[in-house]
């Protein structure tokens, strides 16, 4: 039971983290909280949906999915790079706001994203056209009952989350955004080309957004608000994991992912706090954290 | 050097109630930097005390410190011989230490007049209960402390600006409302963060000649002021702050010819 | 300067926006009327309308005493609207789970003090907070509230909701049976004649129901925002620090100005149960907290007639796309957001920002020059 509780939790938190990466970066290089970010999370899902659904499973499969569904993938991660990097030059690039007014200004983007979703694709959930699989017999007797598809959005959650450590640690690019992330002022006098950086930022943030998206509609269904649901939960994982650190926002998707599915565990122990509490768990995690340690756990202490 | 001796002896005779603010061994550290390292001082009624000392040297965290806007890790603060050390800056405030802003943000939606009536202490308006029971004593407050505002803009030679829009005035007239509008919370104790810095120089005169009439009148003043020429115009005694501690305190001309000030400025 | 007297005057004292808006409402009024005397709106449906713009109004006088006029990011509009909902409920309805059959007005004393904890209990916790940490801690506290009211089958009937509210005048002398004594009027003949009937009577009452919350709240504020107590928060909305060395206790202000804001809010709750006469958690979506924003930033933060404009404006919003031949929920969704963002970008103070109405009385000698104020100036994100 434990076993199969943390299985589906690590399933669970890839997605998480896959969006708080996106999150954290617009929030410390942007420098205000991106409340269209759930939203861009759909459009990942919604064109990986399209383009399956257009181009069907192209032969062979790894994992129980198709080669197609990767391709799709890709393609919902760069339709929600595009969207945001359009958003940013259309929209926040001419705004003279302050870090409220364009959170408020993101507010009616996630709108303005989640009708043009549903005007096209109706309010009911939907699925891609993938076969569903049976929990993997290995690991049955161990009572872990996860399918080929969890294994195969952790492991591409893995490969993502690895390569963005590597463009972050080793390029160029990557040294360039964790030096705004930390100073935006220092970077800017220092010489770097902050637009270009905030730019790539929005590619990077969104990208990994689309793929959380996409993997999301896979872990579950597409709805037009499957985005906006999971938002706060990014959110908590962001805070706990401290606003501007990338390291982490994983972290806190990781442990929010986990706490979310582990709750039934509080039931087996006597705590009379049900699986539909889960979220709230996450919230008031999240609220305790601002309180008493704004700056994260995997933050400095101020 | 006999007369310094003879100020020191007058000091010490003075009984303790002349002495409106008392520092006592504060420290603050900010991760590995110490910002204030063991401050010590006193400042006596009635006198313009100048606190200078090169850049970094811990003035600002000071005063923040001694208004309560940052917690102290170790030491004391005592208003008028009460010990506010960890109160709350509104608290503080209600001892009677006012303090000011070097870069004051102007008030939206308000005229001068509206943004100096914010200062009076304790208005019975401000209680949203008395509002409504007794909008009697609300109205007669609220007109008595409208004439004080006007009488103070008098006073202040601004009266002109008490309809302007507060978001409308410049920078160097914003300094001397803020300080007409200190004056209106009584101060015992003023504390002035960089009253001149960014004003032009008729006003800054203006500002020079309005400090001392208040001092004249009664209102101790401690003063940060980066502009040396205006200190040493201004104040007596001076402190001399250098790396979070007290170097020295003295007249000015004494201070302007230590050696040990002119190291700090210069290292 | 007064309408009456010099009406000419008053005119061209008035800003571009407010000619604008003035000539937009007139021309709304005057297009309801004719819907009304032609018949495609009926009169009952027409006091409905109004009774729900006079709901938004009244949330959003509630969140612009706390976002306009003390700067607080509260996304827990919802909360405090589903609040004063299920507070009435709770206490008044025949189908509530825990008390039930009480007189409305003990509901709606009930739902304020429900209310009133609520506040504290988020207020308490997330008023110290950063601006931007206030709005993600307040729409994370809004969803848990959610979830209790979804899940506490035994205190709410969860996802069933309540039924059997009474209408608010139940039981009261006169009023309560004004409905059913005022008889049913007939002007015209056929079927395209206008019947004043029970369920007019009803909407009736109902408008004079929120035209007393409106009225009521809409004073309280005034007086208070014009005080030295409002001062005191435009104050701290500006500059916070300011407002601490000058010895206010700015978390004390903040808290009067939040509990204040959400009992506005919940009041709102409490016309709305009994208008609708059945509540369920779906009246505690986010989505609510939303529509209020737009409302308030579309009117102009910090001006309550602005408040009252925006409601109005949302309540258009939500029964013009009603209807379109399409699925409404997406249009409306769309349109929201397109006016959030095009006012973020255009005129982020808003349509109608506040002039006059702010000045104390005797602070001006002369009308002053227009404020800038608006979203663009404010201090939040900073500490």
């Amino acid at each position: 039971m434990v076993l199969d509780q943390l299985a589906s939790g690590l399933v669970y938190s890839s997605i998480i983290v896959l969006g708080s990466i996106g999150l954290s970066l617009v929030y410390s290089i942007a420098n205000f909280a991106n409340f269209a970010h759930g939203d861009t999370m759909t459009i990942g899902a919604y064109t990986s949906l399209v383009t399956f659904g257009a181009i069907g499973g192209l032969g062979g499969t790894v994992l129980g999915l198709p080669f197609g569904f990767f391709v799709a993938l890709v393609a919902g991660i760069a339709m929600a790079a595009l969207v945001a990097v359009v958003t940013e030059k259309v929209v926040y690039d001419g705004m003279d706001l302050d870090s409220i007014g364009l959170l408020i200004a993101s507010i009616g983007l996630a709108f303005i994203y989640r009708s043009v979703v549903q005007l096209g694709f109706g309010a009911q959930s939907t699925r891609y056209g993938i076969q569903s699989l049976r929990p993997i017999e290995a690991l049955v007797p161990y009572g872990i009952r996860v399918t080929q598809h969890d294994v195969a959005i952790v492991v591409s959650a893995a490969a993502l989350v690895t390569g963005l450590h590597v463009l972050l640690q080793y390029s160029d690019l990557g040294r360039k955004m964790r030096a705004m992330a930390d100073n935006p002022d220092l970077a800017r006098v220092s010489g770097i080309r902050t637009d270009r950086i905030k730019l790539w930022t929005w590619v990077i943030g969104a990208g990994l957004a689309g793929a959380g998206g996409a993997f999301l509609g896979l872990y579950s269904q597409l709805t037009p608000r499957m985005g906006f649901n999971l938002l706060l939960l990014i959110f908590a994982a962001v805070i706990l994991g401290g606003i501007g650190s990338v390291y982490g926002a994983m972290l806190g998707g990781f442990l929010i992912g986990m706490i979310n599915q582990l709750t039934p565990l509080l039931s087996d122990i006597g705590i009379p706090i049900g699986i539909e509490y889960a979220n709230a768990i996450a919230f008031v995690i999240m609220v305790v954290v601002l309180l008493f340690r704004p700056s994260g756990i995997a933050g400095e202490a101020s | 050097m006999s007369e310094q001796t003879t100020d020191t002896e007058t000091a010490a005779t003075m009984s303790k109630d002349d002495v409106v603010l008392s520092v006592d061994g504060l420290v603050k550290t900010f991760g590995a930097l110490v910002a204030t390292d063991h401050a010590t001082f006193e400042v006596e009624r009635g006198t313009i005390t100048g606190l200078i000392g090169p850049n970094g040297a811990g003035k600002s965290t000071l005063f923040n410190l001694i208004s309560g806007f940052y917690e102290t890790d170790e030491g004391s603060v005592s208003v008028n011989g009460t010990d506010v050390t960890g109160q709350e800056p509104y608290e503080i405030a209600d001892h009677g230490l006012i303090r000011t802003f070097q870069t004051p943000r102007k008030l939206e939606g308000m005229t001068v007049r509206e943004a100096m009536l914010v200062g009076p202490r304790n208005q019975p308006g401000e209680s949203f209960l008395k509002l409504f029971t007794a909008p009697g004593e609300v109205g007669e407050a609220e007109s008595k402390n409208m004439a004080d505002v006007d009488r103070i803009l008098e006073e202040f030679e601004i009266d002109h600006l008490a309809t302007q829009p507060a978001t409308k005035i410049s920078g160097g007239q914003m300094k001397l409302v803020e300080l007409a509008r200190a004056m209106l919370s009584e101060p015992e104790i003023l504390l002035l963060d960089e009253p001149a810095a960014g004003v032009n120089p008729t006003l800054r005169n203006k500002l020079a000649e309005q400090i001392r009439r208040l001092n004249e009148q009664g209102t101790t003043m401690l003063l940060i002021e980066h502009d040396m020429e205006f200190v040493m115009e201004l104040a007596d005694p001076v402190i001399v702050l250098d790396q979070g501690s007290v170097l020295m305190e003295g007249r000015p001309d004494e201070v302007q010819s230590d050696d040990r000030v002119i190291d700090a400025y210069l290292g | 300067m007064s309408l009456v007297e010099d009406p000419k005057g008053y005119w061209t004292d008035l800003t571009v926006a407010e000619k604008g808006v003035t000539a937009g409402v007139v021309l709304f009024a005057g297009a309801l009327l004719v819907s009304l005397l032609t018949g495609g709106l009926t009169p009952t449906y027409f006091l409905y309308l109004v009774g729900i713009a006079g709901m938004y109004a009244l949330l959003s006088l509630g969140l612009n005493s706390q976002w306009g006029f003390s700067g607080l990011i509260n996304f827990s509009v919802a909360a405090f609207f589903g609040i004063g909902a299920y507070g009435t409920a709770l206490a008044s309805a025949s189908g509530s789970p825990i008390a039930g059959g009480l007189p409305p007005v003990v509901g709606l004393l009930a739902a304020l003090a429900l209310a009133a904890i609520l506040a504290l209990f988020i207020g308490i916790p997330t008023l110290r907070l950063r601006a931007d940490y206030l709005a993600i801690a307040s729409i994370g506290l809004a969803e848990v509230v959610r979830l209790i009211v979804l899940n506490q089958d035994d205190w709410t009937n969860g996802s069933a909701g309540v039924r059997g509210i009474p209408s608010f005048f139940d039981g009261w002398p006169v009023l309560g049976t004004f409905p059913e004594t005022m008889p049913t009027l007939v002007f015209g003949s056929g079927p395209g004649a206008t019947v004043l009937s029970t369920s007019f009577w009803q909407a009736l009452s109902n408008v004079a129901l929120v035209l007393a919350f409106v009225g009521v709240s809409y004073l309280v504020l005034r007086r208070a925002h014009r005080s030295p107590w409002g001062r005191v928060l435009r104050t701290i909305r500006s500059d916070e620090d300011l407002a601490r060395a000058l010895g206010k206790n700015t978390y004390s202000f903040k808290m009067q100005s939040f509990v204040l804001g959400s009992l506005i809010m919940a009041l709102a709750g409490v016309f709305y149960a009994h208008l609708n006469l059945y509540v369920s958690p779906g009246d505690l979506d986010p989505i609510t907290t939303f529509y209020v924003w737009v409302a308030v930033i579309l009117g102009g933060s910090g001006s309550n007639r602005g408040a009252l404009f925006g409601g109005v404006v949302i309540v258009a919003i939500q029964e013009g796309t009603r209807a379109l031949p399409l699925d409404a929920a997406p249009i409306r969704l769309l349109a929201i957001g397109v006016i959030i963002v095009l006012l973020m970008r255009f005129r982020p103070q808003g349509v109608l920002p506040p002039q006059r109405e702010l000045i104390w009385p005797g602070t001006v000698d002369e009308t002053p020059q227009q404020p800038d104020s608006g979203v663009r100036e404010t201090k939040a994100g900073e500490k």
